[in-house]
């Protein structure tokens, strides 16, 4: 709990200082961490105090940590009080007539620097799949009691939020579609708007149950993973044959009848690949956490 | 304001250390997520401090630095997998060993 609101107290940080992009991004982050928090914690031991940590080990642990945070407290004072110049002049010069939106941010992440972010759902769609290697199959002991020796509550999902949640969740949808679409102009964009569809998933989970959700969801997360990092790196590579470098991309005005002028970027498609990247791994990672509990839960009925 | 957020992140590292110290799983999985704020944070202030200056264009405004927003809007999201990957590996470790001290410990000293 503290965690989490350490993490609303940096995205408010985020706000104060004009960055409404990372704000956003923490504060989606928050609420899938502290879930993944309460699963974990349930099922590690309850026992509070270690009787092995010494005195001489615990002033140790604090003198290091009192100089590591005392030193980047001061590096980081220093540098906050030297001026300094800065070199992203080129990108917000660039930013509306090379890729097309007005959002430095997002135009830094879907553009000048796409490859970077390949990258980077790269490393999430591994997550994503070492979730399926290290889950897959696991059984717990589950804890019958809590730390004071009560029982778990027996009532499984109050009737309140299930109902809740079943309208709450295409309302959750449509705001993630608008914040990923308006992502190339206003804050907002793939990753906040796969973060908010993760978690109204998940809340589906929490809401109503995993036997009640599960043969709802998506069969095979890794062709997911799949089709979102080929959409990220097939629309790199169609630059290629337009005889420019990998991930260029283009833009214009596309006339659509009904709505009017739309500017659509082929950033989007990379954009998408983004979000359907992170919308499989929050997906993946937290109910593979939940399987788990089914399992245990149906093994500790048959003893 | 600056000096605040100098303290912050001071504060921040050193909550992050002492619990990535300790022995068991849990605070060092909390120790690695107040850390990764801490180095978010960092990031963030070497593009400065300015108020009312988010980097969107528009006629007329100031901007921030967008560069370093970029850098920890990735980094977040990274930091989330990582920490998901970390509680993953804390409950396999769980389930091989039969606790959860981040050192393994000897054979004759287990209970």
């Amino acid at each position: 709990m503290l965690v989490s609101i350490v993490g609303l107290v940096v995205s408010l940080t985020f706000v104060r200082f004009s960055a409404p992009d990372l704000a956003l991004t923490q504060l989606a982050v928050e609420a899938g961490t502290i879930l993944l928090m309460l699963l974990v914690l349930y099922y590690l031991p309850h026992k509070i105090c270690t009787p092995e940590t010494g005195i001489t080990r615990k002033l140790r642990d604090l003198l290091l940590a009192l100089g590591a945070g005392g030193g980047l407290g001061w590096v980081s004072w220093q540098m906050l009080g030297t001026p300094f110049e800065t070199i992203s002049g080129y990108y917000l010069e660039h930013s509306v007539p090379g890729g097309g939106g007005a959002n430095v941010v997002n135009v830094i992440l879907v553009d000048f620097r796409g490859f970077d972010t390949l990258g980077e759902i790269t490393v999430l769609a591994t997550v994503a799949l070492a979730a399926h290697v290290l889950l897959g199959g696991l059984v717990l002991k589950a804890p019958e009691r809590d730390g004071d020796g009560r029982r778990w509550s027996a009532e499984a999902h109050p009737l309140f939020l299930s109902m809740m949640m079943r309208p709450l969740l295409p309302l959750a949808i449509t705001v993630s579609v608008f914040i990923y679409l308006r992502g190339h102009n206003v804050p907002g964009g793939g990753f906040v708007a796969g973060l908010i569809t993760g978690v109204a998933l998940v809340m589906q989970y929490l809401a109503n149950g995993i036997a009640f959700t599960q043969p709802l969801m998506p069969r095979h997360p890794p062709r997911l993973l799949a089709l979102g990092l080929f959409l990220a790196a097939g629309i790199g590579l169609a630059s290629l044959f337009y005889g420019r470098p990998f991930l260029t991309s283009a833009h214009g005005h596309v006339p659509l009848p009904w709505i009017g002028d739309v500017e659509l970027a082929s950033a989007m498609v990379f954009d998408l690949g983004v979000y359907v990247v992170v919308v499989t791994v929050v997906l993946t990672v937290l109910s593979e956490l939940g399987r788990l509990s089914l399992r245990t839960l149906k093994k500790s009925e048959a003893d | 304001m600056e000096l605040l957020l100098a303290l912050a992140i001071g504060l921040l590292t050193t909550c992050g250390v002492y619990l990535v110290l300790r022995e068991r799983t849990f605070p060092v999985i909390l120790g690695l997520t107040l850390l990764s704020y801490a180095v978010n944070l960092f990031l963030f202030a070497s593009g400065r401090l300015s108020i009312d200056a988010p980097p969107l264009i528009a006629a007329g405004a100031r901007y921030t630095d967008p560069l370093p927003q970029a850098l920890i809007l990735t980094a977040i999201v990274i930091g989330f997998g990582m920490t998901a990957y970390l509680a993953m590996l804390a409950l396999r470790a769980l389930s091989e060993s039969g606790d959860d001290h981040v050192d393994a410990r000897q054979e004759d000293e287990r209970p």
